[in-house]
């Protein structure tokens, strides 16, 4: 699901006071799934992360290794360097980690979030993130 | 003569509006005869509830919809879905879901038994084939040995999985409310404003008219034409959904169906079009959103509704003219006064 445009907002609203750390759960009934964690974390190499997470949010289900071809050149990526990354996968072993990860927590839903801690499964609107950060800042604050 | 007229002129003064229902304490849930409560079933039944073999990737339980954490619903306007799809309605609660008659916000199951097995077949919830569920239980000797213990013998079927699952499910009760406390003769139950909340709910407010008996719910179905959310109607996943669930309960121009038929879709009665089941009132505080699409994020947005005579257009509610101190009370005793002691729980260890 599309959670980007609420964490966007979210960051907006909270200057510094928000740290995300984003996790790789590659669906494992979609069959570019994985090839598409593959990408983002290789247009990463190349400084546009989010660039890139935000095409394949909305192309979606469009994520053959064409088209993410096609977007890395719509970035202005190195297409060589993109190529090899995703055709050798360079990031298996981080996105292994991540599954790993997820297991461990017994995590299977996307997106999941963790808010210190604070599981939240779903697509969300900003209202009930800041319900819980806010009550987080308030915690840490006292 | 001039006695019966005046009974006629008395009968014709009566309001043209439903007549308030009897509020009522909690008291024991009702247990179907064919399936009692026992501490091993419910036990299993906990466990099924929170497994994710009940669906088809893995990825869903029951307890996803219906998380304990979130008043046994999830928090969101319209429930959570299978990946890559969307749901079309909202999470009901299942706090004191023993006590309705019928289940679903459509009403289409007659028990919990019956009710359980349609969010694990459904192609937009978890999405699993309930032959391959039975086998994949019977896998688990941990499981084989608790049905055994439970049914007499370890055959696991759909059936003696929804009766675990719907014994747990009679466990989930909302007791000691500040009103159970009030009905059983304390007059001191309430704070000052949440009485003055009360006296609305049974008087100017109207809602003792539908919402009444313990469960705070007559069990029955009304059109109250609660809006669209628009942004569900642009959603194509949605959509998806919406004409789904139309096409298989036979609705013949289920293509172009672009809004939600509610009881229609079961009875084919037009009364019924667009019509919705009361739901419980009990720990409204801990639901939110409400309505059967979520559409109203607070209890302030669902009395402005009910104040303003409901959606446009619809002939079962009247305006109330409540002030804004009126209105406030009347939220906080839904808050304080429906809140009763929180339910034990403790998370099951899935086999």
């Amino acid at each position: 699901m599309a959670a980007g445009p609420t964490v966007k907002q979210i960051f907006q609203a909270y200057p510094n006071k928000i740290r995300l750390v984003v996790k790789n759960y590659p669906y494992k009934y979609r069959d570019f799934a994985r090839i598409a964690a593959e990408a983002s974390l290789a247009a990463k190499d190349q400084g546009k992360y989010w660039e890139m997470h935000d095409i394949l949010i909305t192309r979606s289900p469009k994520l053959d290794r064409a088209s993410l071809i096609a977007y890395a050149g719509e970035l202005g990526l190195d297409l060589k360097k993109f190529t090899e990354s995703i055709d050798k996968g360079a990031h298996a072993k981080d996105i292994d980690t991540d599954l790993k990860l997820a297991e461990s927590i017994d995590l299977y839903n996307t997106p999941t979030f963790y808010i210190n801690g604070r599981q939240v499964v779903g697509d969300r609107p900003f209202e009930y993130f800041k319900k819980i950060i806010d009550e987080q800042l308030n915690k840490t604050q006292r | 003569m001039r006695v019966l007229l005046w009974i006629l002129l008395a009968g014709l003064c009566l309001p043209t509006g439903l007549l308030a229902g009897k509020l009522e304490p909690f008291r024991d849930v009702p247990v179907p005869e064919q399936n009692p409560q026992t501490p091993a079933k419910i036990e299993l039944g906990k466990k099924l509830f929170f497994d994710r073999r009940l669906s088809g990737d893995g990825t869903m339980n029951c307890g996803t919809c219906h998380d304990p954490e979130q008043g046994f619903s999830d928090g969101i306007d319209i429930s959570l879905n299978y990946p890559t799809t969307r749901n079309w309605r909202n999470s009901p609660t299942l706090i004191g879901v023993a006590f309705q008659r019928s289940l679903f916000h459509d009403g289409r199951a007659a028990s919990l038994e019956e009710q359980a097995l349609f969010p694990m077949m459904s192609a937009f919830e978890m999405n699993q084939n309930l032959d391959f569920m039975e086998e994949e239980i019977r896998t688990v000797p941990e499981y084989v040995a608790e049905f055994t213990k439970v049914f007499g013998d370890g055959d696991v079927t759909r059936e003696r999985v929804a009766m675990a699952i719907a014994a747990f499910e009679r466990t989930l009760v909302s007791r000691d409310t500040p009103l159970d406390r009030f009905l059983s003769g304390d007059t001191k139950a309430f704070s000052p404003k949440a009485l003055k909340g009360y006296e609305l709910f049974i008087g100017k407010g109207k809602c003792t008219e539908c919402h009444y008996g313990v469960s705070l719910a007559d069990d029955r179905f009304h059109v109250l034409n609660v809006p669209e959310n628009p942004e569900h109607l642009k959603d194509p996943r949605i959509a998806a959904t919406r004409r789904f669930v139309a096409k298989i309960s036979h609705f013949e121009e289920f293509r172009t169906l672009s809004e939600d038929p509610g009881r229609y879709l079961i009875t084919k009665d037009q009364k019924d079009w667009k019509a919705f089941r009361t739901p419980t009132l009990r720990e409204i505080a801990k639901t939110a959103p409400y309505m059967h699409n979520g559409i109203y994020a607070t209890l302030d947005e669902v009395i402005e509704f009910f104040h303003a005579g409901g959606g446009k257009g619809n002939s079962a509610l009247n305006a109330l003219q409540l002030t804004s101190l009126e209105k406030e009370e009347l939220r906080i005793f839904l808050e304080e006064g429906l809140t009763g002691a929180p339910i034990a729980f403790t998370p099951p260890k899935i086999p």
